[in-house]
């Protein structure tokens, strides 16, 4: 070994080879798409059954429909109660779980590999004979109305659901909270919720995916029989589209009096999942928000100690979701910080990025994918993205070069088509009495200011 | 150890300790090309002293604004643009620092460890220390002041144990002490606590034991032991009677916490109290979940946990009333289903299904080798609060153990025979009762 030298970082050895576990792929009857990978570091398994039964197909008057079927699923079948439901799952192990989103349902099982064979027909039974008792429904609705009430007194959840329906105009899903509103989810009772499950609840569009330490061969016979005799699809869902509530810049402070913080969001429409410039803006986000390192947290953080921290994203969904930048700060940097967060991102649009700062965000993106590959929940949920977005067979294992070949000009072109600070909207959730002096003074427009 | 079925679930490591007293354990897992560097320093908040709290978690932050040869920011730009993540979080017990790194940057991630736990204070500014005390305080009201229900913890901790005790106060401190800390202190808790003697480094993933050995050895070998570290005075913890305090918050709906002393972490007791609160609270036919959601109705979730911690631990029991139901009511239910469960016992089927959800959970959380809780993490805490990473092979055996007869003694013992703090958090406008004055 060389004498030791702590003044200049070690440099890297040579990287070593990752690929994404091999996924085998089985039509099951019905139309049900069985994706399995095996993994056998661990005795563990993660199935996911993914349904086409999600929040963006709702009218607006029902929306919350899919997230409270969802909820009351583990509610009972009808051939056991809730409650018999949840020991025979508890008694081999396994965990079941229900989340809802706006492109479908994923039905998620994790247990002992041994056990899968036992708790495999549970979530089977749940799905394909859910009895929604009445008592359930209440509770869970209940339970749902309690969670809204509370969105509206918790600043994050009040400043993120004013900023969608600023980002969105009215009538496009995605302006809406996914779990609804109070009015909406009064209006659902079991009958809403059993003919919901009767129509979405169907195998085709769907899929079924298996990460663990499983054989496909004994995955397919298992699932062939259980699934057996399940079939049709949901409606053909509409492809609607995704407008802007305003095409121009709008400032709003919603006002909480005696705030300690202020919430802040900043964004507007942004791009779709299946857009080809996904991994150019995937590497732009990077580094104007998505790392440790990237422009806005250098600023507002580390050289402001303005907030404990700022990320942006650009929501990926079947439709064009929100490209938003989050943060809390003190009452009194509030319009520094916004001001500076627009000018983060104006500075992108003109300048572009460094060379240096794409290399790093195209080494920290694909340098730690495989990280997030680790447990077979993390596989199982990259899997079920194929099967959500259409995504090709090999989209992950590609995914790392795609990223590597993202160049500075591409990040610069992607800001400049993505990324419109002059159609921001801004939304601060704070005491309006100390932030909308500050907020007029930048001169950015109106500051429309609303009781709480 | 084996899961049913006769799979090996352990980890295997090595361990030695270099000349000046740092512990370094390894353990080798090839799944996937990364590494995890995970570093333990034996003090968190309970070492700090009433009128400095919140110093220990300042200084982690501190500990990621460059040393000697790190500049200021390079930190984290060195780690990023090699393709990996880190972070670090502090408790009352301990601060610790990891990075995942793909596995041919380890000798960066080592480098990077060994420049703040050796060089740390060469570089160290008030500037640096006026800045993270403002991202600090920015923390302390984003996850407690400005947050529905935030204070909540702070605020039982603070009753159920006296003001000297070292859980007393919360590890984020108070908005006071953080401002009041000084760049001296900076340097005295760095000299004091951050020795390689007061440190343990776990290196998990695909990585080989000689090399790491002779790469440890290079970059921490020579830093220096540092001095004994000052022991903590513990006073005992026991409540006289019970405590009941009501907080206003920006709440929908009134919550209800009872707190009790329980047992500390890794110990027999500890396992047999994670057991019983998987019995209470866990799932549509547990006892509480039954008794105040499902069947009462009268809550709109509960949940019952064991905190145990290095000097004592805490047993919770959290309710959230629907609207309309006073939370007296949710106690006398809570109270009651205790009660009922020490005179009937608890079923064999109950204790069979906590055990089987507490092996699944063990296996699972072997799946990862960084981060928060992953296997460098688990190595490190087994070290420092079992005295030994080997721990791992005992670890679920206390579960297993675990009868019928000791959750309901555990029941009488911990929380029938003992006092109890209540805590209330309740929508504004709405405290009924006002607050008895803090312990001691």
């Amino acid at each position: 070994m060389s004498p030791l030298d702590r003044q200049h970082p070690p440099e890297p050895g040579a990287l070593r080879d990752f690929s994404f576990p091999a996924v085998e792929r089985r039509d099951l009857p019905g139309g049900l798409d069985l994706r399995v990978a095996r993994l056998s570091r661990l005795p563990v398994v993660s199935v996911v059954l993914f349904l086409r039964a999600g929040e963006s197909t709702l009218e607006e008057t029902r929306a919350g429909l899919a997230c409270l079927a969802g909820d009351t699923l583990e509610g009972g079948t009808r051939r056991r109660s809730g409650s018999d439901l949840s020991e025979a799952l508890e008694r081999v192990g396994a965990r079941l779980s229900v989340s809802t989103g706006w492109e479908g349902t994923s039905v998620s099982l994790s247990c002992l590999a041994e056990r899968l064979e036992e708790a495999l027909p549970l979530l089977v039974e749940t799905v394909r004979e859910p009895a929604f008792p009445e008592e359930e429904v209440a509770r869970a609705r209940d339970h749902a109305l309690a969670g809204i009430r509370q969105r509206a007194m918790d600043p994050a959840s009040q400043a993120s659901d004013a900023a969608a329906r600023r980002y969105f105009a009215p009538g496009v899903p995605y302006a809406r909270p996914l779990g609804g509103t109070v009015a909406s989810v009064e209006s659902l009772g079991r009958g809403h919720l059993s003919g919901y499950a009767d129509a979405f609840y169907r195998p085709g569009g769907g899929g079924l995916v298996v990460v663990g330490d499983v054989d496909a061969d004994e995955i397919e016979a298992m699932a062939s029989s259980l699934f057996g005799g399940w079939a049709g699809a949901p409606p053909a869902a509409d492809i609607f589209d995704v407008e802007p509530a305003a095409r121009t810049r709008t400032l709003q402070v919603v006002d909480r009096p005696g705030a300690v913080q202020s919430e802040i969001r900043v964004g507007h429409v942004g791009i779709a999942r299946s857009d080809p410039d996904v991994f150019a803006v995937t590497v732009l986000n990077t580094l104007l928000g998505g790392a440790f390192t990237s422009r806005l947290n250098l600023n507002l953080r580390e050289r402001n100690g303005f907030t404990y921290g700022v990320r942006s994203r650009f929501s990926l969904r079947s439709r064009p979701g929100a490209f938003s930048v989050r943060t809390a700060v003190g009452t009194e940097v509030t319009a520094q910080a916004v001001r500076e967060i627009l000018a983060e991102i104006q500075g992108l649009v003109d300048g572009g990025p460094g060379q240096g700062e794409v290399e790093a965000a195209r080494d920290y993106v694909a340098g730690t994918f495989p990280l997030r590959q680790e447990t077979v929940g993390q596989v199982a949920a990259r899997v079920v993205e194929l099967i959500i977005y259409g995504l090709e067979d090999d989209y992950h294992d590609r995914y790392r070069d795609r990223i590597r070949a993202v160049e500075v000009e591409d990040v610069h072109e992607v800001a400049r088509r993505h990324l419109r600070p002059a159609e921001a909207q801004i939304v601060v959730v704070g005491d309006a009495d100390g932030v909308a002096p500050g907020l007029e003074a930048l001169g950015l427009g109106t500051v429309d200011v609303k009781a709480p | 150890m084996t899961v049913e079925g006769g799979v090996d679930v352990t980890i295997p490591y090595t361990l030695f300790t270099l000349g000046n007293g740092l512990t370094v354990i390894v353990h080798r897992d090839t799944s996937l090309p990364v590494a995890a560097v995970n570093v333990w320093y034996h003090v968190g908040s309970k070492n700090e002293q009433p009128g400095r709290t919140g110093f220990a978690h300042l200084f982690e932050h501190i500990m990621f604004e460059g040393s000697a040869h790190v500049p200021e920011g390079e930190f984290d730009i060195l780690l990023e643009g090699a393709g990996g993540v880190n972070n670090g979080s502090t408790t009352n017990d301990r601060t610790n620092y990891w990075e995942n790194v793909p596995a041919n940057a380890l000798e960066l991630a080592l480098w990077l460890e060994a420049d703040r736990m050796g060089f740390l204070l060469e570089t160290m500014t008030q500037e640096k220390l006026d800045l993270q005390r403002e991202v600090v305080k920015n923390e302390r009201r984003e996850s407690v002041d400005n947050q529905p229900y935030g204070s909540a913890f702070e605020t039982v901790y603070e009753h159920l144990y006296p003001p000297r005790h070292p859980y007393h106060w919360p590890v984020i401190g108070s908005m006071d002490d953080l401002s009041a800390a000084t760049l001296d202190d900076v340097k005295g808790f760095f000299r004091t606590y951050y020795a390689p003697g007061n440190a343990a480094l776990a290196i998990a993933g695909d990585v080989d034991e000689a090399e790491v050995g002779r790469l440890v050895e290079r970059y921490f070998g020579s830093l220096p032991a540092g001095p004994p570290v000052p022991a903590v005075q513990v006073p005992e913890a026991t409540l006289a009677s019970d405590r009941r305090v009501v907080i206003e918050d920006d709440v929908q709906l009134p919550r209800l916490y009872m707190a009790w002393h329980g047992a500390r972490v890794y110990t027999d007791q500890d396992a047999v109290l994670d057991v019983l609160a998987s019995v209470l609270s866990d799932g549509k036919s547990s006892r509480l979940y039954k008794r105040l959601v499902y069947d009462g109705q009268i809550a709109q979730d509960v949940s019952a946990f064991q905190n145990g911690q290095e000097l004592v631990g805490s047993f919770w029991i959290v309710a959230t009333a629907k609207p309309g139901v006073d939370l007296d009511e949710l106690e006398v239910a809570v109270r009651q289903e205790l009660e009922r469960l020490v005179r009937e016992g608890v079923r064999p089927v109950e204790r069979e299904r906590a055990v089987n959800g507490v092996e699944t959970s063990f296996v699972r959380s072997l799946e990862r080798v960084g981060g928060f809780g992953g296997k460098a993490d688990r190595l490190n805490e087994y070290h420092f609060l079992t005295g030994s990473p080997g721990f791992v092979d005992r670890d679920l055996g206390r579960y297993r153990r675990v009868t019928e007869g000791d959750l309901s003694d555990a029941v009488r013992r911990f929380l029938l025979d003992r006092h109890a703090v209540r805590l209330d958090v309740v929508p504004r406008g709405r405290r009924g009762v006002r607050a008895d004055g803090p312990a001691g």
